[in-house]
C-alpha cells in the first residue's frame, strides 16, 4: 500500500509543529523551513499525481481497516489536480510571505498556522468519507479566520467576526446534514452512501442535499450566501487573500460542490439547476458590485464571487464541455487571482495603500510590477491567450448545447463588465501619467512568485491542447462524468 | 420523537440568538446551543431506550448485546465535533476581546467600519 497520498497531509501536521518549535530560535530559520516543507509537498503530490494519471485511483485505508469499516483516503484524477494546484499556489505564496510578513510580528505564528490550514485543504482533497471531509473542513476554516485576523487591526478583528460566525451557520448546516445521513443509512463512506441512497424518499434526500448545499454554497460564496467574503479577503494580509481567493474557497467549496452533484447525490440530477441560479446570480452581482469600488483589494474580492459564479454555472450545466469548463477556469482563475492578490500586496508594501485615489500611474514608478499585473488583470477578464479565455469560451458553448441561451448571454456579458472594470482599473492605477515619478520598484522576492504566476496564467490555456488534455483534464472529466465504486473490490487499492 | 422537537427548538433558540441579537457575547453564547444541540441529534440517531454501553463482556449473551447496546460511533464523532465547537467559541471569545480593545463596545451595530 503506498503512503505516498497521506504525505501532504503528515508534511504539513509535522511542519506545523516543528516550525512552532521553531520560532523563538529564529525567524528566518522557521521561514526557510516552512518554504522547503511546502516544495516537499509539492513534489509529494506530483509524484502522486502523475502515478494516479497514468494508473488510475489510488486507495489508502486508514490504519489498515479496509472499508466498509475504516476511514477510506482516496486520490484520483479530480482531487489529484485539485492536490498539485494547492500546493504549488501554496509554495508561491509562502515564497512571497517571507519577505511581506516581516512587517508584522509573529511572522513563525504566521507560518505554523498556514501549515495548519494547508494540511486541512489536503485532508479534504484525499478524504473519501463524509465526516472526515468535515473535520479537514473544520481545520482549515478555523485557521483561516485567525489567519484572517492576523494584523490585529479593528477592521481585519471586524471581518474575521463576521466571517467566523457565517461560517459557524455553514458548518452547523453540514453537520445536520452528516447526522442525517449516518440515521438514514448508517454509514458515512461516500461509495457506501451512494449504494444506499438511491432508497431513501426524495424528502429525505432534498432536506439532505439541501443542508449540505446551502452550508458548502456559504463556503464557496455564491449568492446570496456572499455577505461574509468581500470582508475577509479585502482586510486579510496580502498572502492570505491570495490563498483564500485563489485556492481556498475551491477547495473548500467548489470541489466539495463538485463531489456531492456529481458523485454523492448521483440519484439528484436537480440540484443542479439550484447551483446554475446561485452561479448566474453571483457572476452578475459580482461583476456589478466590482465595478463600483473604490478599494482595489475589495474590488478583487467581488471579482472572485462573479468568477466563481461561473464555475458553478459550469457545474450546473454539466455534461463533458461543462465539466471541462469548470476544472479549466478554476485552474485559470487559480492562477489569475493569486498572482493579483500577491501584485496589490506589493503595491501596499511599498506605497502603504489600496486605494485607488491614492495610487496612480504605477507604471513610472513600478514597472515590473504593473507588467505582472496588468497580465493579471488580462488573465481574469479571458483576453484570447490566456486559460481564462478558453474557460469561459467552453463555460458559454456548453451552455449554448445544453440549451440555456440566456444564461450563454450572460457570461458573455459579464465577460464584458470584468474587461470593463479591470481596464478601467489598470488605467487609472498603472498607466495614467503622473509627474516626477519616483523609481521604486519592490523586493526581489516578491516579483519572483508574481512573475511565475504570470507565466502560469500565460500558458494555463496548454492544458487545452489536445494530446495534453486527453492525459490530464479529461481524466478528471471522467471522474465527474461517470463515477463509479462498483469497480472498487474489497482488498484492493486501486 | 419528542426530544427530537425539543432538539429542534434548541437548535431555533441558539439560531435566533445569533441572528437577532447584537451583542458579541450573546451571540457566542447562541453558537454554544446551536453546537449543543447538533450534537445532541447525533447522539440521539444512535442512542437506545435502556440501552447498555456498547462494552462486549464474557457474560453478556451476543444476541442481547446486539439488541440493547447503542452505538458508539455517533458518540466518538461527537467528541470530535465538540472539540470544534471548543475552537469556535474559544476562537470568538478571544475575538470578543480584542474588538473590545478596539472598538470600545460589544454591539455588533457599532462595530460597522467595513461597508460596499
Amino acid at each position: 500500500m503506498s503512503h505516498l497520498i497521506i504525505l501532504p497531509v503528515a508534511i504539513y501536521l509535522g511542519a506545523a509543529f516543528l516550525i512552532a518549535l521553531l520560532y523563538k530560535k529564529d525567524e528566518k530559520l522557521s521561514g526557510a523551513a516552512a518554504i522547503s516543507f511546502v516544495f516537499l509537498s509539492v513534489i509529494t503530490s506530483i509524484i502522486s499525481g502523475i502515478d494516479v494519471f497514468t494508473n488510475g485511483k489510488i486507495l489508502y485505508f486508514a490504519g489498515g481497516w479496509e472499508r466498509p469499516l475504516g476511514i477510506v483516503l482516496m486520490l484520483d484524477p479530480l482531487s489529484s489536480i485539485f492536490l498539485i494546484m494547492t500546493n504549488i499556489i501554496a509554495f508561491f505564496v509562502m515564497l512571497y510571505s517571507t519577505v511581506y510578513m516581516e512587517k508584522y510580528t509573529w511572522a513563525p505564528y504566521f507560518y505554523t498556522i498556514f501549515m495548519i490550514m494547508l494540511a486541512g485543504m489536503n485532508g479534504i482533497l484525499i478524504s473519501m468519507d463524509i465526516f472526515n471531509i468535515y473535520v479537514f473542513f473544520e481545520v482549515a476554516s478555523i485557521a483561516s479566520f485567525i489567519l484572517v485576523a492576523f494584523g490585529l487591526r479593528a477592521e481585519e478583528l471586524e471581518a474575521s467576526m463576521k466571517y467566523t460566525v457565517m461560517s459557524f451557520i455553514a458548518s452547523t448546516m453540514i453537520l445536520f446534514a452528516i447526522a442525517l445521513i449516518y440515521g438514514f443509512t448508517g454509514t458515512l463512506n461516500i461509495p457506501a452512501f451512494m449504494s444506499e441512497a438511491s432508497g431513501l424518499s426524495p424528502v429525505h434526500l432534498w432536506f439532505i442535499a439541501g443542508l449540505f448545499l446551502s452550508g458548502f454554497a456559504l463556503k464557496t460564496a455564491l449568492v446570496p450566501f456572499h455577505t461574509w467574503l468581500p470582508d475577509a479577503h479585502s482586510m486579510a494580509p496580502a498572502p492570505i487573500s491570495a490563498i483564500l481567493s485563489g485556492m481556498f474557497i475551491k477547495v473548500v467549496g467548489l470541489y466539495v460542490l463538485i463531489r456531492i452533484t456529481t458523485n454523492i447525490f448521483i440519484v439528484l440530477p436537480q440540484i443542479r439547476i439550484l447551483l446554475l441560479l446561485f452561479g448566474v446570480l453571483s457572476m452578475v452581482f459580482g461583476g456589478l458590485m466590482a465595478y463600483g469600488q473604490k478599494n482595489i483589494k475589495r474590488l478583487y474580492a467581488y471579482s472572485t464571487i462573479s468568477q466563481v459564479g461561473y464555475c458553478a454555472v459550469g457545474l450546473g450545466i454539466g455534461g463533458y464541455l461543462g465539466s471541462l469548463g469548470v476544472l479549466m477556469h478554476f485552474i485559470a482563475h487559480a492562477f489569475s487571482k493569486t498572482l493579483l492578490f500577491l501584485n496589490i500586496g506589493a503595491i501596499e508594501y511599498i506605497k502603504g495603500t489600496t486605494e485607488v485615489e491614492q495610487l496612480q500611474g504605477l507604471n513610472d514608478s513600478m514597472p515590473a510590477t504593473t507588467l505582472f499585473g496588468s497580465t493579471g488583470m488580462l488573465g481574469i477578464a479571458g483576453v484570447p491567450p490566456m486559460g481564462n479565455f478558453w474557460s469561459k469560451l467552453i463555460i458559454i458553448i456548453a451552455a449554448v448545447k445544453a440549451g440555456y441561451t440566456g444564461i450563454a448571454v450572460l457570461c458573455i456579458i459579464v465577460a464584458i463588465i470584468t474587461l470593463g472594470y479591470f481596464l478601467k482599473l489598470q488605467r487609472t492605477v498603472y498607466y495614467k501619467k503622473v509627474e516626477n515619478p519616483v523609481k521604486k520598484e519592490a523586493p526581489k522576492m516578491l516579483l519572483f512568485p508574481m512573475g511565475a504566476l504570470a507565466l502560469l496564467v500565460f500558458i494555463s490555456g496548454i492544458l487545452l491542447v489536445p494530446g495534453i488534455k486527453e492525459k490530464t483534464l479529461d481524466k478528471a472529466v471522467s471522474v465527474m462524468e461517470n463515477f463509479s465504486y462498483m469497480d472498487i473490490k474489497i482488498g484492493e487499492n486501486r | 420523537m419528542i426530544v427530537y422537537i425539543l432538539v429542534a427548538l434548541m437548535f431555533f433558540t441558539g439560531l435566533y440568538g445569533i441572528i437577532a441579537k447584537k451583542n458579541i457575547i450573546k451571540i457566542i453564547v447562541g453558537i454554544n446551543i446551536v453546537g449543543y444541540a447538533s450534537n445532541l441529534l447525533f447522539i440521539l440517531l444512535g442512542y437506545k431506550w435502556e440501552g447498555i454501553a456498547p462494552i462486549l463482556t464474557e457474560d453478556i449473551p451476543i444476541n442481547y448485546f446486539v439488541e440493547k447496546a447503542v452505538d458508539p460511533l455517533p458518540q466518538a464523532l461527537v467528541l470530535t465535533s465538540i472539540v470544534i465547537d471548543l475552537a469556535f467559541v474559544a476562537f470568538l471569545a478571544a475575538l470578543a476581546i480584542r474588538l473590545f480593545e478596539r472598538y470600545g463596545t460589544f454591539d455588533m451595530d457599532k462595530i460597522r467600519r467595513l461597508k460596499g
